[in-house]
Order: C-alpha cells, then structure tokens, then sequence
C-alpha cells in the first residue's frame, strides 16, 4: 500500500536514523537515505580526531554503509551556507550577547525541516523521516506532536519549532520505542553504528570547547571580551571578585565562579554590555515569570489565557504555567518558582495529555 | 563491463579492461617475488616491471629511462611541483588544476615558493599569451594541465612550451585526462614533466607514472630503498604495473576506433537532446571527445544527478568529491561562468562501452526528469 510512496530519511550516521531508516522500509515505503552536511571541519576547527559526532566523515560513512545494507541509495546533500547562517551565527550572537541558545530547536525550527522537505519535492519523495523520539498523530487530518515511549529520551522538546504545515508530510518512527530496543534492533541487523556512543555535544563544537569556537568564529570582536578579565557583581551590584569573561558562563552556573562564601554562588544574570556576571546564592535564583519570544504554535485552536504545562529545559520537569497576551508579548507564570529560568533557551509548552502545544524563547524582563 | 547501471563518468575513472583484469589475475596467482631480490623468484617480478617500462615508454615516445612509477597522478603531480621547487622559485600553474596542483601550490606558497595563477578564458583554454605575461626572473616551472578534467577542454600545451624552452624553465602538465586518449609524442614534445593515472584508460586504480625527461633535476619526495631510481622507492607492484602498461597497450591500440565510437555517441546525444525541449549549452572548447560539460539552464545539477542516480545512470557534478560538497564548480567559475549558471552544469562522459541504446535511455531519462 505504501509501496508507491517514497520517503527520504534524515541520516545523522547515528544508531537512531538507522532504525529510522529501517522502519520506514518496513513500513513498505521506498526509502533514500540523506544526509545533510551542516558543517565542514575548516569551518569550525576543533580536533577532527573524534568520530562520534553527525558531519563528521565517519559518520556520513556509517550512514553509507547502512543505506547499502538496507540496499536504498545515500546522498549527502550540503547544507552548510543555510546551517552557517541560521543556526552558528545566531549561537555565537546569542552567546555574544549573554545569552544561552539552543542550536538544535534553531537547526530544527529553521533549516532542518524546510529545507529537507524542500530536498524531498526535488527528488521527488512525498515524506520525509528522522530518528527524533517523539511521536505524530493524524486526528482527522490535524497533525499533532506527542512526546516520545521513551521518556529519558523524549526529544519533542526540540521540535517546538518546525512548521506545522510539514507534519503532515512527516514520519518519526521511533516514537514508540526506546533507545533499548532501538539498540537492540540496530544490533540484531548488524549494522555498522549499532554500538556508537550517544553524542551528547553540540554538532559543531565537537571538542565540546564552547570558548575555543566562539573565540576562533569571531576572531577580532571577542579578542576584546577574551583579553580582559570579567567583573563579578552581587545582587545589590557591588564588585566582588573577578572572572574569566562573560561568555564562559550561563545562568544557573556554580562551577567556575572563583569565589569561597559560606553559602554556594550562582551565577543569576550574565551583562554582555558590560562583561560582567551577577552571582547570588541559590535562593534568589528561583523567579515566577518569563515572557516568550519567536512563539511558534502547533495547535492554532488555543485560547488566552490558558493553562498548560511549561518545560525550560532538555530533560527538564514539566512545570504548571499560566499564559496570557500582554501587549503583543506572550508573558508566562509559573505557579511554582522556577530555578534558573535561563534567556536564549526554549520553554516548550504541552498539555495534561503529553500533546506538544508549541514553544518559544525565553526573555527575562527587567 | 558495468551495463545494469548506465555508466556516464568516465572522467572520474574507468571500470578495468577485462584483458587487464586477467592478465593481472594471473601475475598476482604466479608472481610473489620482491622485484630487489636476487634470487630468480624475485627476478621475475622485476622483469614484468621492467618490460612494463619499456612498453609504456614505447607508447608515449620517450626512453624507458624516463618512465617512474608512482601510486597515481596525485603523486605524480606531487614530485613535480615539490621536487623541483625550492624558496625563491616562481611557480606558474593555473587557476584550474586539480586539487593535486592547486593545493600544491597552496602549500608551496606557505614555503617561500612564490605561485601565479592563471585564469582560463571562457572557453575554458589557458592561452600562452597569458601564461607569457606571467613569466618573471626567477620562474622555474611552468604546470598546466594537459586536458582540463571537468570541461574536457585542451591546452596549447605545445605553444606554452615553445615559451620556456630558450627561458630555462620547465614545464610540467598533468595529463592524468588525456592519456589512452590523445597520441602524445613525447621525444618530440617540450613537456619535460608529466603526469599519468592508469585509472582513466581502463587500468587499475592506485598505480600511476611520472615522465621526466633526462636531465631533468628532481628531488625525491619519499626516501626509501631505491626503487625507481629514488624518485619513487617502496617495493613495486608488478601486477598493478603491468596492468597500467597493458590497459595503456589497449588503449593505444584501439585509440581511433574507440575515438570514432565515442564522437558517434557524443553526435546522436546531441541530436537526440535537440528533438526534447530541454535547453541546454555545452561548456568548453576543443574537448576530449566523450567530454560532456553541459548546463540545463531549468534543473539544478546536483538535484539531476541525484534523480539520474535514482534511475540508475551515473554522471557528475563538478568533480568527484568525497565530502559530499554541493557548491559550484571550481572549474567554471574560474573561466567566468556565474555562480547560477555553474550550479546547472554538470558533467557527461562518455566510455567506450557506451552504445545507442544508452545514449537513448540517457536522453529519455533526462527528459523525463527535466520537463515533467
């Protein structure tokens, strides 16, 4: 029945595409199997003697070796200008400017889905699948996004962002499994990347040396930051110690503040425009409210005020929360405080049924 | 030879000739010897070598003393600029080598070694006016390539020359495109260094040569035991060697009947493409016969050879490339083509395997996938 469609299927060169990749042949579809070459090594420097990570040769060749297995075709197709200038330049930016971003929900939200779909019109697929954990559902002809079996590995959290009008033409097959069973799937077909370790790091810092990219990406402008030692601030404002630079830090950080007081420190605000950091003990971390920015909607039948759950952070525990329009911006209440809530990163909203809802970037007002 | 996928990519390599295929077979199943042994086990792998030289040497019109093996034309290319380069010389080479050059001349530049490039004119030829122009005092070598390995189109190889021979300088041209291609009379050529890949004329892959002329001053690049007078040392291959000196043999043999099929196949591609309503132009002047770069001003070209492959017909895009990179073409940008029109092109090369009713499924293919 599905014989006649085809579906490109997102290859990372991970263990979770390749069963990806496997269920949508199973599933009877003619499948091509792609991927998408985001970054290059001599773009974004690093110790290119690691293998773990998607875009790196081996795993581009992983991908190869199991397309060949399942015998559909692999390409691998370059998206390198579009990822540069949607998802990096934004992080670095973000960072730049103190903040704390998500490059995934980015690469999803704005690169990933528009441009793969606009890859499967091109080759003439009508579907397009990756590996995430999450879950479509068809309820007469409205696409819905639900979290993943799995709940360790549930990454609806990072799909906040995607068109709604692509969920129609959207297959995730391993909503419904675990990383167990994907694992064990992947073993039992013998293929190549059954065992790889899980990347944990951002694609494009495989040193996982955010200071060392961020320093060698914008060379000159952060020479500056970089040379000059930060000012640590207590909450009233006064200066009482001193930091690497601002941008080695996020909100929420106790690691690395350099500073012995009886009670553990926290860094609770990062001030880009002046290369400083506020710290402040745990208590005063915790905030009731954020307004939401870059909202995206995957249900367009919601009503304001309303009350769902919140998530504000990967893996994080889901949160009661009140939103209303307040003067064209989106202002979100917590009814329990909130411990770091954290400017740049995502707050993703779902109902009490694990339905993803949509989400957005979270904006501390002053 | 390969049939179930239509095979339209000749210029990246060549499946191997059956001929060779066996006559390797055989010499890998009776020849184990170390060709530097004395024994008369080992002297049997060096006299395969040896009159490998001899027939490549015959076929190419040099002295089997100027004949080197290497591993391919990258390292042939390699000992040419390297070996004989040292800070302060003058390289001239041209903005559209294969990377073999160009990342050479990268490199070399890092080392004291200043580099020109020059540009190729729209057609895709580099003229000797320019290359006359870039000349300074301390110039040492002239490298430009024989054939150009994407557009297909040929050099005035022979006028360059003209313009080092009274100037002391030598000139050096990767030919890796051209050989079992072209007649090349080497004894009476000005080319004092040149570059060879079996794997282009239905030979094996990993095996390659370098001419250099007598008198020639060439460093080595890799030191070693001795082999290939130093050039190029590291126990020889007599099965991947001889097999290059036979596919070469072949090649040369059957070099106008081979010739004249693949213009009839070029000729009815081209009559058959204009019966369709695909628009389209040919890049290149005086090309290799076989060598198709073609823009299809309607269709992006890596999304055609995506959907080509699909249907299982193999042609290219820019150059094979092993990082996946889809961007314009090197190549066609350097002879000016714009950025739009380079990522339209791709490149059709056609073997000596090819028969009608390939070039009829080619063209029905096209159009279908083009103008549906």
């Amino acid at each position: 029945m599905n014989s006649e469609k085809t579906v490109l299927v997102a290859m990372s060169g991970g263990v979770d595409s390749a069963v990806a990749l496997l269920k949508v042949i199973d599933m009877g579809y003619n499948a091509i199997g792609v991927t998408m070459k985001l970054w290059e090594y001599k773009q974004v420097g690093g110790n290119v003697m690691k293998d773990t990570n998607c875009c790196a040769i081996e795993s581009i060749n992983n991908a190869k070796l199991v397309c060949e297995r399942l015998g559909v075709p692999h390409y691998t197709i370059d998206f390198t200008n579009d990822f540069k200038e949607k998802v990096i330049d934004n992080f670095v930016d973000e960072y730049l400017a103190g903040r704390t971003p998500n490059p995934c929900v980015r690469c999803n939200s704005y690169v990933k889905w528009d441009t793969f779909i606009e890859q499967a019109d091109k080759l003439g697929a009508d579907y397009i699948a990756t590996g995430h954990y999450a879950i479509i559902e068809n309820k007469e002809n409205n696409y819905e996004i639900k979290r993943g079996l799995d709940s360790h590995k549930d990454q609806s959290y990072v799909l906040w962002g995607i068109p709604k009008e692509t969920l129609s033409r959207t297959i995730l097959p391993l909503g419904n499994l675990t990383k167990k069973e994907v694992r064990k799937i992947a073993r039992e077909n013998n293929f190549e990347n059954a065992d790889t370790p899980e990347s944990m790091e951002i694609c494009f810092i495989p040193d996982n040396n955010y200071k060392r990219f961020i320093r060698e990406y914008t060379k000159d402008e952060v020479q500056n930051i970089n040379n000059k030692k930060g000012r640590t601030l207590n909450e009233e404002g006064a200066e009482i110690g001193s930091n690497d630079g601002y941008i080695n830090y996020t909100v929420g950080q106790r690691k690395g503040i350099g500073l012995s007081n009886p009670e553990p420190l926290y860094v609770k605000k990062i001030n880009s425009e002046n290369n400083s950091i506020t710290v402040s003990d745990k208590k005063s971390l915790f905030s009731k409210e954020c307004s939401v920015s870059n909202i995206n909607w995957l249900d367009n039948q919601l009503k304001f005020p309303l009350n769902v759950f919140a998530q504000i952070r990967y893996n994080g525990a889901m949160s009661k929360v009140s939103l209303s329009n307040n003067n064209d911006k989106l202002l979100a209440e917590f009814d329990e405080p909130q411990l770091a809530i954290t400017p740049g990163q995502s707050i993703v909203f779902y109902n009490d049924n694990e339905r993803l809802l949509g989400g957005g970037i979270i904006e501390i007002n002053e | 030879m390969i049939k179930k996928n239509l095979y339209f990519d000749i210029a990246a390599t060549t499946p191997l000739n059956l001929e060779v295929t066996n006559h390797m077979n055989e010499i890998n199943q009776t020849i184990f010897g170390n060709p530097s042994s004395i024994h008369q086990i080992g002297q049997k792998a060096h006299n395969i070598i040896e009159r490998a030289r001899k027939k490549i040497a015959n076929l190419l019109h040099c002295k089997e003393s100027e004949i080197y093996f290497t591993s391919g034309g990258s390292e042939s290319n390699n000992i040419a600029l390297r070996g004989v380069l040292n800070k302060g010389d003058h390289l001239i080479t041209s903005s559209y080598e294969h990377p073999a050059i160009l990342e050479v001349a990268k490199y070399l530049e890092k080392n004291e070694i200043e580099v020109s490039y020059v540009n190729p004119d729209e057609d895709g030829i580099i003229k000797p006016e320019a290359i006359n122009k870039a000349i300074k005092q301390n110039t040492k070598l002239i490298s430009i390539m024989f054939a150009n390995n994407e557009l297909g189109s040929t050099n005035p190889i022979e006028e360059i020359g003209q313009l080092c021979a009274d100037k002391n300088i030598y000139l050096h041209s990767d030919a890796v495109q051209c050989i079992g291609k072209k007649n090349i009379k080497l004894s009476e050529s000005t080319i004092n260094i040149l570059s060879i890949g079996a794997h282009k004329f239905y030979g094996p892959k990993g095996i390659g040569a370098i001419y250099i002329q007598n008198g020639t001053i060439i460093n080595p690049l890799i030191i070693g035991g001795g082999q290939e007078k130093g050039i190029s040392p590291g126990t020889e291959n007599p099965s991947l060697i001889s097999g290059m000196a036979t596919a070469l043999e072949i090649a040369m043999n059957n070099l106008e009947k081979n010739n004249l099929q693949i213009e009839k196949m070029e000729k009815l591609f081209i009559s058959l493409l204009d019966e369709t309503d695909i628009k389209y132009s040919i890049n290149g002047n005086k090309r290799l016969r076989g060598f198709i770069n073609i823009t299809f001003f309607d269709y992006d070209g890596y999304s055609l050879l995506l959907n080509l492959d699909m249907n299982n017909i193999a042609i290219s895009y820019g150059s094979a490339c092993s990082s996946g990179s889809a961007k314009a073409s090197n190549a066609l940008l350097v002879t000016g083509m714009k950025e739009k029109i380079a990522k339209n092109t791709v490149r059709i090369s056609i073997g000596n395997f090819i028969e009608e009713d390939d070039i009829k499924q080619l063209v029905n293919t096209l159009n279908k996938i083009i103008t549906k």
